[in-house]
């Protein structure tokens, strides 16, 4: 995938003529050897679109290896989590089963965050709403099980809290309960936002994203991933890529959706977006489509996410690394 | 802006209440919804909205307010409560009531409609705007299945209205706007039913639906914020001028109006801006408009300004009237002589108030008993 788009392209879409001098010095990744660096693994799925758990296990394990620079799957866990987390995994579940993360996927996470030492009952599965979860074909439960799975339903905190332009009521599972938050997305465009992957699905645990969808969600997708409570305790987005849609979303759209076979795994949040952004736009050249930004829905969230230090959106920086 | 509610101060009648006054008289229940019960969050009413037009890839543009809202399919508008349902587009707060009270009239505040008589109030989840000092946030912020809500379709809401008496019913709290269906069937059930539907507003809405609705209003107040666009940018997340022609469409309409101008310090107290406004108002809508100046509490997202001093309203009042205005009123400083109704043309006292209590109405008929000039409103 990495060169159906230029570098000058991805430069171009990302508008970094103007930002390259100050998100170069802003990113945090300045002195984070894995700022920028993007782990891929294959993982494709039958006729029927669905993936093997063994498949997912190995995938995963191999993406977040590459992603980290350890050596297995389990050791980059290791790095990320410790056995005194609590770690909340968001979903991004509103396309329901045909795209959302698939829970083969999830549970492969879950089984290296579980071998990383942090028991059953403090890693919680969540997403806006339970009844989306549902939909996913995720098995709701509040106890038991190899992990816990529900939706934050009506629990935020009882107060808005400011980051830049947002003022919103936080999910007490991510204000105070988690110790450690991994988004797990899709790569999907998004009619708004331009693209749908792991830093919009943050919205997610806002009690009012509706109110931020004006200018492509910029500034509002980084000031919400820039909140403290996620910013202070994001440890790893996860990209669930066996199916992707370059068109028509958020929604899923059969006719617009592509087999890009892939898990994308990353520390840096910025770097993995700013990456599905280059394959989307890829994808839609081929179909006859313009580009995100010919399309007056550029994800400008990604520029102002790493203009805050969230991560690297300077195309130059951003390092594949295929498993 | 003075009718906050708070979580404790908000009074819903539950579901047995409902459910017995709704009696035999109340709307047939759908299969899976009970008048009067609460709606499982999973299972919210989606009807089909009235105000929006379908766009090529199953996405709709919304029609009722200006924002004119472009929603992708399994997407929501900004006020949180309209859906792209396959290339159709739902409300899902039809009959959806999360708060239904009984107040005085004077608390929308209506200063000029049947005075001391009270009005069924409700509201659902949502707003189409985001002011920093909402007082009703907790409501009007949040997604319909986010808040408590109650099955009250327009004929039990007006069956519950007659049998606790009160001759009007209000549509307030939130902002009716984003459930402007629901408004207008209540409306229009109340009408059939000889009371009197009022809506307590932001104003922010487009034409169509404004015109749609208005000849079966009593009363239509308007919130308005601020006359500058500044405010409504930076405050509000909503335009000034949209609601200046809501203003003048209904009043042309012949809808009785007030106004409402919640004064914040330092955004929208200055002399200018209160001059600019009793201008306009007096030269576009008419001298005899009612404009209440009420006074600011900090909440919601904006904690760090103080009440609005008492001086400040005071000298703004005079600075609306000295414009020419006959009816402009001092709201939340309960005890003050800008909360009475004074005849323009004598000065005597007509109606004499003490917060939403009426002390003394001398109204004969809708007539100054000293001058006999007629005091506009809807007196009878
Ligand atoms: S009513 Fe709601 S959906 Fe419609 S335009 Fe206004 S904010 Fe958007």
């Amino acid at each position: 995938m990495s060169d159906r788009l230029t570098r000058r392209d991805l430069a171009r879409l990302l508008g970094v003529g103007l930002l390259a001098g100050p998100l170069g010095a802003a990113t945090r990744g300045g002195g984070d050897a894995r700022a920028g660096t993007v782990g891929i693994a294959p993982l494709a799925a039958d006729e029927l679109g669905q993936v093997a758990a063994s498949g997912a296990l190995i995938a995963v394990s191999a993406a977040i290896a590459a992603a980290t620079g350890a050596a297995s799957g389990e050791a980059a866990a290791a790095r990320l989590f410790s056995a005194g987390d609590t770690v909340g995994i968001k979903l991004s579940c509103l396309a329901g089963r045909p795209l959302s993360p698939r829970r083969e996927v999830v549970e492969a996470l879950v089984r290296l965050i579980t071998a990383a030492g942090v028991p059953a009952g403090r890693i919680i599965v969540f997403e806006r709403s339970s009844r989306e979860l549902q939909r996913a074909g995720l098995p709701l439960r509040r106890s038991g099980g190899p992990y816990l799975c529900y939706g934050i339903d009506n629990d935020y905190d009882p107060l808005p809290s400011d980051s830049g332009a947002i003022g919103s009521c936080f999910a007490r599972l991510v204000s105070t309960h988690c110790t450690a938050l991994v988004s797990v997305g899709v790569v999907k465009d998004h009619d708004l936002a331009g693209v749908s992957a792991g830093l919009k699905n943050w919205y997610g645990v806002i009690h009012n994203p509706n109110k931020y969808h004006d200018n492509n969600c910029d500034p509002y997708v980084a000031d919400v991933v820039n909140h403290p409570f996620i910013r202070g305790k994001l440890k790893l987005t996860l990209l669930d890529g066996v199916t992707a849609q370059y068109h028509g979303g958020p929604a899923f759209r059969a006719r617009y959706a592509f087999p890009l076979h892939r898990v994308v795994a990353s520390m840096d949040p910025v770097a993995v977006d700013a990456w599905a952004w280059r394959v989307l736009d890829s994808e839609r050249r081929q179909h006859g489509l313009p580009s995100l930004a010919e399309a007056k829905r550029p994800p400008r969230f990604i520029a102002t996410a790493a203009k805050y230090g969230l991560g690297v959106g300077d195309p130059s920086r951003i390092r594949e690394v295929m498993a | 802006m003075s009718e906050g509610l708070t979580r404790r101060r908000l009074v819903v009648l539950g579901a047995a209440g409902v459910a017995s006054l709704a009696g035999p008289r109340g709307l047939a229940a759908r299969s899976e919804l009970e008048v009067g019960k609460p709606v499982s969050p999973d299972a919210l009413p989606a009807r089909e909205a009235s105000w929006y037009k379908r766009l090529p890839e199953r996405r709709v543009e919304c029609q009722l307010c200006p924002r004119g809202c472009q929603v992708a399919d399994a997407e929501r508008g900004s006020c949180g409560v309209r859906e792209n349902r396959g290339g159709t587009y739902y409300t899902l707060v039809y009959g959806l009531a999360c708060t239904v009270h009984v107040d005085p009239i004077e608390k929308k505040p209506f200063f000029h409609v049947l005075p001391g008589k009270t009005a069924l109030s409700y509201a659902t989840a949502g707003c189409n705007v985001e002011c920093k000092f909402c007082q009703n946030w907790e409501i009007s912020q949040f997604r319909p299945e986010q808040v408590r809500s109650w099955w009250m379709p327009p004929k039990a809401l007006v069956n519950l209205a007659q049998r606790l008496g009160t001759p009007l019913t209000a549509a307030t709290y939130s902002e009716p706007v984003v459930f402007w269906e629901y408004v207008r069937d209540a409306a229009h059930a109340a009408r059939s039913a000889g009371l009197r539907p009022t809506v307590v507003s932001n104003g922010y809405i487009q034409e169509k639906p404004l015109r749609d609705v208005l000849p079966l209003l009593t009363a239509y107040k308007v919130d308005l914020k601020s006359f500058r666009e500044r405010f409504y940018k930076e405050l509000v997340r909503g335009e000034l001028k949209p609601v200046l022609k809501t203003l003048e469409v209904a009043r042309a309409a012949g809808a009785w109006v007030e106004i409402v101008v919640l004064i914040v310090p330092t955004w929208n107290d200055s002399e200018a801006e209160a001059r600019d406004l009793a201008r306009w108002v007096k030269t576009n809508l008419g001298p005899d408009v009612p404009v209440h100046l009420t006074r600011f509490h900090p909440t919601y997202r904006l904690t760090d300004l103080p009440p609005t001093p008492v001086t400040k309203l005071e000298r703004l009042w005079q600075v609306v009237r000295s414009e020419g205005l006959h009816f402009v009123y001092l709201g939340n400083v309960p005890g003050h002589p800008g909360e009475n109704t004074v005849c323009p043309g004598c000065g005597a006292t007509v109606i004499k108030r003490l917060g939403y209590r009426i002390l003394d109405n001398r109204l004969k008929g809708d007539r100054c008993p000293d001058c006999n000039r007629k005091i506009p409103g809807v007196w009878s």
